[in-house]
């Protein structure tokens, strides 16, 4: 783990209210695995909070994340311009642990996608049948960066790109032939995703990645606390923010 | 390089710059990012006799310079620190000062019971503003403050006892005489300020717990006025904390008449907080030729 002072090579507005910043780091940050985050400054003084994100891409020493302008902190870092520089804490969190899956679903909602491309990228080798779902037309981003998959489905909750409808519901229609099931999204989607699983009786290992607010993103300061189903606590930040959907309370 | 190290009730730290309470867990986070040998100490995660699951989420909200939390205490219980933390603790050599908390006075007897003679100090979390039960409630008189104090130090026969004050009370001044006069070794401020901060959309206040303890940059100079007003009040030393986020926030603490300082929110906005801070207040000596930070202590003088 390591906290450098990186770059911001390119900040861009990629849909509407989603932005991809791309940042070089000074040097190396190691290994980063699909799912790991990172916690960047905003670059404004009075925002003590870093920010949680998700590697959406990583090449070399260049590393883009992918957030949605929604508070101060996300408009902070809108504003950033290339040749600013900004602290990131890296990497952090397990990630997803795709093990010797061979044939994977992924499930994505919103900018839960962002981590789920980097994980895609990440693992060649494996095949993926992957379900987005997006609000509308205007919210769609980052396909061209998304690996060969054997199966790609694109909907919207309004039909206005691809089929209408949501990410969860796409991945129960097609039903692929999987060893494994990764999602990340709206708390909402990942409820739903823990309850047709039940319902269907389908017993395929299910890893999923969740979001709480957060004050270290190291795992010391207990602020992103979830509830795991044997009762006790666990970090999002540390212990996550992947866990094994049946570990958890969604 | 100046000196840095200073000595409190008998005890030797390295250098005056101590984790706070809640920012830190039990070190071994932090020590993923540097090697947290080179603080002065720690304050451990508050602990009670029993493990607490603590608040639901959010429990962190942001304001300008400042952040509000309330995690209402989760930890795993003194019986897994000493277990599992403290040995830990003893082999990086920091100063390991043990945050307590409890519901009754009995609970505050029995831990520093427990942990009598096994850690540095023990720092007293009667200012805990986001529990029900006890946590500030007894904090904020000088009659609970002076009671929970008394039962505390007849447990702590080998361990010096600090008392941490609240910020949320009439007179600074007042309590932290109420617990020199009944047996604390030192006492350390100050906690948070309890606050709120509200979600326009959902009309809510964004903590779970509707309100949390502020803490941050933007409380530094509340701190820093009580920090003085209190060292001016009693003999025994100081803590100041508050905000302090680098090395010349610390001196300006010691110089209100701190012996030592705690570091909390600046580790969040950078995790490397605490190590900058140090080499901050060496270069800081050194640019004004002062040997010992000692020097610097209660040096303070007011306008006249």
């Amino acid at each position: 783990m390591k906290d450098l002072l990186a770059t911001v090579k390119q900040n861009v507005e990629i849909a509407e209210n989603i932005y991809k910043m791309t940042l070089t780091l000074p040097e190396s940050a190691g290994e980063l695995l699909g799912g790991q985050f990172v916690n960047l400054s905003t670059g404004e003084s009075a925002q003590l909070l870093r920010r949680p994100l998700g590697i959406c891409l990583a090449d070399g020493k260049d590393i883009s994340v992918c957030y949605q302008l929604k508070g101060k902190g996300t408009k902070s870092l809108a504003e950033a311009k290339a040749g600013d520089r900004l602290k990131i804490l890296l990497p952090l969190g397990n990630g997803f642990n795709l093990k010797n899956a061979k044939n994977i679903a992924v499930i994505g909602g919103g900018v839960g996608i962002f981590p789920l491309i980097y994980t895609m990228r990440k693992n060649s080798d494996k095949n993926f049948y992957m379900y987005f779902g997006f609000r509308n037309k205007h919210a769609v981003c980052l396909l061209n960066e998304i690996p060969k998959c054997k199966e790609l489905t694109v909907v919207t909750d309004d039909g206005s790109y691809g089929g209408k409808g949501n990410a969860l519901d796409a991945f129960l229609q097609s039903a692929p032939q999987v060893d494994l099931i990764i999602a990340c999204g709206p708390p909402v989607m990942l409820k739903a995703l823990k309850s047709a699983l039940a319902e269907k009786k389908i017993d395929t290992p299910c890893l999923v990645s969740l979001e709480e607010r957060m004050g270290c993103g190291i795992g010391a300061c207990l602020v992103c606390t979830c509830k795991k189903t044997d009762g006790g606590n666990a970090r999002v930040c540390k212990d996550g923010p992947v866990f094994d959907i049946n570990e958890v309370n969604l | 390089m100046a000196n840095l190290s200073v000595e409190i009730c008998g005890v030797k730290f390295k250098n005056p710059v101590i984790a706070a309470s809640g920012t830190y867990g039990f070190g071994r986070e932090f020590n993923e990012v540097y090697d947290i040998s080179q603080i002065g100490g720690i304050s451990t995660k508050g602990m009670t006799l029993e493990p607490r699951v603590g608040n639901p989420v959010p429990r962190i909200a942001e304001g300008d310079s400042v952040i509000l939390n309330a995690v209402g205490l989760q930890n795993p219980g003194v019986e897994s620190f000493i277990e599992k933390d403290l040995g830990y603790l003893k082999s990086k050599g920091v100063v390991i000062i043990a945050n307590v908390a409890g519901k009754t006075l009995e609970d505050y007897g029995k831990i520093c019971a427990r942990l009598n003679g096994l850690v540095d100090f023990v720092e007293l979390n009667i200012s805990c503003p986001n529990v029900k039960a006890g946590g500030m409630a007894f904090g904020i008189k000088p009659e609970s403050i002076k009671e929970v104090t008394r039962v505390s130090k007849n447990s702590l026969t080998k361990t010096p006892l600090m008392v941490k004050l609240s910020p949320n009370v009439e007179s600074i001044s007042v309590n932290a005489k109420a617990a020199e006069e009944c047996g604390a070794d030192c006492v350390s401020l100050i906690n948070t300020l309890t606050g709120m901060v509200i979600d326009l959309e959902r009309r809510k206040p964004v903590i779970a717990n509707n309100t949390g303890g502020v803490s941050g940059a933007g409380i530094r100079p509340i701190a820093l006025r009580m920090v003085y007003e209190a060292a001016h009040a009693v003999k025994i030393p100081v803590i100041g904390m508050g905000g302090i986020a680098s090395g010349e926030d610390a001196i300006s603490f010691m110089m209100a008449g701190a012996k030592a300082v705690q570091v909390g929110t600046a580790n969040f906005t950078n995790a490397n907080a605490m190590p900058e801070i140090i080499s901050q207040m060496n270069a800081w000596l050194d640019g004004h030729n002062i040997a010992s930070v000692n020097e610097i202590v209660d040096t303070l003088t007011l306008n006249g």
